[in-house]
């Protein structure tokens, strides 16, 4: 299986959302990593066919998706950044309308509703109201019904939004156990989340895909260019205003700080190994 | 069918729809309930201010004085007529001797059902009324009783005379009476007051009510689902375009048939509990002299229900239009409602060519059009108007359906 992007671009009027995205994308997870207005969510919904391209393809081993209509959406499972729900409805009752609506056999769709719920830790909350769930809770609601019909290409905008630290090992777990075989893309601002299960991030910026590799080749290239550098809290002020403190952490009287810099900002500084976020700090310095 | 089945039990979880189905209920059941018991048939009170909470009372009193005359010809109008200027001359007496009239024969004087027996002695002999008695005391009061007859044929010169006045001529005026020709007499005479609340004020208003109810219910069926923020979700699925806009296509037939029936079951009730089917089988001449249908009450009932009925399917295609062309279901509410209520608001104020055409639109013409002699002419032919306002609206509902599966499908792709 392979998603092929072809020059993908949105415009709205004379706004750029998305810019001439290319890539290429087999059975994997994939980040998309990108401050707000990078053009993620745009591009997550013209790969789930809801968003007209302005121009460019999406073609899903070389069939072009908005042609493939229903037999593309049958490979696919999506949660919206915004996830809409129905506040009458109970959990177990939300995912079995949204299983009829992927065509899941009534008695099959009971089944995997009740299996998903366990998955999303909500078993003993399926018979409550949606309306009545935390942020969290409504989150998982929408994991669980982007996985009812199995989707070959599951599409996460934003999904470990709202939950807990606990609940994020859990989703990671998951889509990490799920991926084997599949395409999973996935947006998050929590650059970890990305680092622990991505298996491909594609950096985002204004619109245009900067950078695209695994957490190693993309952490690489900041490599030499992450520094700590120990200072008084006064010093740190200073420091701060001048250069890209990616982080601060206080030992004893000193204030260590992690400096991005491509020369050593300082003689005490030492280097030390990038990680995704420096990279990512890095890219949208500006 | 399993979709059809979830949206449809989606839509009835909503607490707007069930508010606005017992609101539907209450006002038109409530208020019918209120008219029988209370409103209109209640008996009048010792002080002649307002009605007694005792309509069912007193509509068997006034079905048994209607009874006594069974039949309309000459003498049984004359002696209705004799009778009541019996009745009023008591009443005239009892304020003389004892300074006011007596509950009773007040009573009884309104039971006569002197309203509708009046109106039928002004159409059918107009030279009788008598300019200086206008606003003392109504025909039935001094009319002299033997010159009442020729009643049938006095009729037949008053709908031709209606026509002719009406502009209604040549071919035109063939046509319809035509149609009259069917009507059959003698005409048989109970209490007729309570089929015209029915037929003329309760049925007829039925199709204002239902609009205003489905369109709040409605509007929200496709449109809805932008303000739960739930396309997303729904496009991306297998059934989440056309099939699912058939689905909700049916499930709104099937909320307007539920409510539809809720409502005149609740009507019908109401209506056997206090009026029985007695009369059931009377010409609706006797509602109207002039009116053309050779119909009997019963028919005419069956035909307002059946206008109201198709109306209603018609106006909820419309709505569901509406809904589908729209992301925003306020804006699909106020399309919807200013279709249906924009006509109605400004029927009378129009050319009469326009007016007809608005009475062509769903739940805007009145079911009530049976008692009149409107017609369209169309390629060259005249077409009585309860044929066409009974069907044409429903099929502008149809009509509307495609463009609302396809609105939506294409609409929903942003």
């Amino acid at each position: 299986m392979e998603l092929s992007i072809d020059r993908l671009t949105k415009h709205y009027g004379r706004k750029i959302a998305v810019d001439c995205v290319s890539t290429v994308m087999k059975p994997g997870v994939y980040g998309l990593l990108g401050e707000n207005g990078a053009g993620k969510t745009t591009l997550m919904r013209m790969l789930c066919a809801i968003l007209e391209a302005t121009a460019g393809e999406v073609f899903l081993d070389g069939k072009e998706i908005t042609a493939l209509g229903a037999d593309y959406r049958d490979l696919l499972g999506y949660l919206p950044q915004d996830f809409g729900y129905y506040p009458n409805y109970t959990a177990k009752e939300f995912l079995l309308y949204m299983a009829a609506l992927k065509g899941i056999p009534r008695e099959e769709a009971g089944k995997r509703a009740d299996e998903l719920l366990e998955v999303v830790g909500l078993t003993e909350a399926a018979s409550k109201k949606v309306k009545t769930f935390s942020g969290g809770m409504k989150q998982r609601v929408g994991i669980a019904q982007a996985l009812l019909n199995e989707p070959k290409i599951l599409i996460l905008d934003e999904p470990t939004a709202g939950l807990d630290p606990k609940e994020r090992v859990r989703f990671r777990n998951l889509i990490s156990d799920y991926a084997a075989g599949r395409i999973v893309i996935l947006s998050t601002h929590i650059v970890s989340d990305i680092e622990a299960i991505a298996d491909e991030v594609l950096l985002m910026r204004k619109g245009k895909l900067v950078s695209q590799g695994t957490v190693a080749e993309l952490t690489k290239k900041a490599e030499g260019k992450v520094w700590e550098l120990a200072v008084s809290p006064t010093e740190a002020k200073v420091w701060q205003e001048k250069a890209a403190v990616a982080n601060l952490r206080h030992e004893g009287e000193q204030v260590v700080l992690r400096i991005l810099s491509d020369d050593r900002p300082a003689e005490q500084a030492v280097p030390c190994d990038a990680t995704l976020e420096d990279l990512y700090l890095q890219s949208f310095r500006e | 069918m399993e979709l059809f089945k979830l949206e449809h039990k989606k839509l009835w979880r909503k607490t707007s729809t069930r508010i606005c189905v017992l609101l539907c209920l209450l006002y038109i059941i409530g208020i019918s309930f209120m008219v029988y018991q209370w409103m209109t048939y209640g008996s009048i009170k010792g002080n002649y201010n307002g009605h007694n909470f005792d309509g069912y009372e007193n509509i068997k009193n006034c079905q048994t004085y209607g009874r006594k005359y069974g039949v309309l010809t000459d003498e049984t109008l004359q002696e209705w007529v004799r009778d009541y200027q019996q009745l009023s001359a008591l009443l005239d007496e009892e304020r003389r001797t004892q300074g006011k009239e007596s509950v009773e024969t007040r009573q009884q004087y309104q039971n006569s059902g002197w309203s509708m027996v009046n109106s039928m002695l002004a159409t059918l002999y107009p030279e009788l009324e008598r300019a200086d008695m206008l606003g003392v005391t109504v025909m039935s009061g001094y009319v002299e009783a033997e010159k009442l007859t020729g009643i049938y044929e006095r009729r037949e010169k008053a709908v031709d005379t209606f026509l002719e006045i009406s502009g209604q001529t040549g071919a035109e005026r063939d046509y319809l009476l035509r149609i009259n020709e069917k009507v059959k007499e003698p005409f048989s005479w109970v209490w007729v007051e309570g089929w015209r609340t029915l037929l003329s004020s309760q049925l007829s208003e039925f199709g204002i009510v239902l609009a205003l109810f489905l369109a709040i219910v409605l509007s929200a069926l496709f449109a809805g689902e932008w303000h739960d923020n739930t396309s997303p979700l729904l496009l991306t699925t297998r059934n989440g375009w056309k099939n699912l806009a058939a689905a909700k296509i049916l499930t709104g037939i099937a909320f307007t048939l539920e409510l539809f029936s809720m409502v005149a079951v609740g009507v019908i009730l109401l209506q056997l509990i206090y009026l029985g089917t007695e009369g059931w089988d009377m010409p609706i001449q006797m509602m109207k002299m002039i009116a053309i249908a050779p119909m009997n009450m019963l028919q005419a009932e069956i035909y307002e229900f059946a206008f109201a009925l198709l109306g209603a399917l018609g106006f909820a295609g419309v709505v569901m239009l509406f809904s589908a062309l729209c992301k925003n279901h306020v804006l699909a509410l106020l399309l919807s409602l200013a279709v249906s209520y924009g006509p109605m608001a400004f029927h009378e104020k129009v050319p009469m060519w326009l007016e007809k055409t608005f009475d062509l639109l769903p739940l805007v013409g009145s079911g009530s059009d049976v008692f009149r002699t409107n017609t369209f002419h169309l390629f060259g032919h005249y077409i009585w108007s309860p044929y066409l306002i009974i069907w044409v609206p429903f099929a502008i509902g149809v009509l509307c359906l495609r463009p609302a599966v396809k609105g939506w499908a294409r609409r929903m792709r942003v």
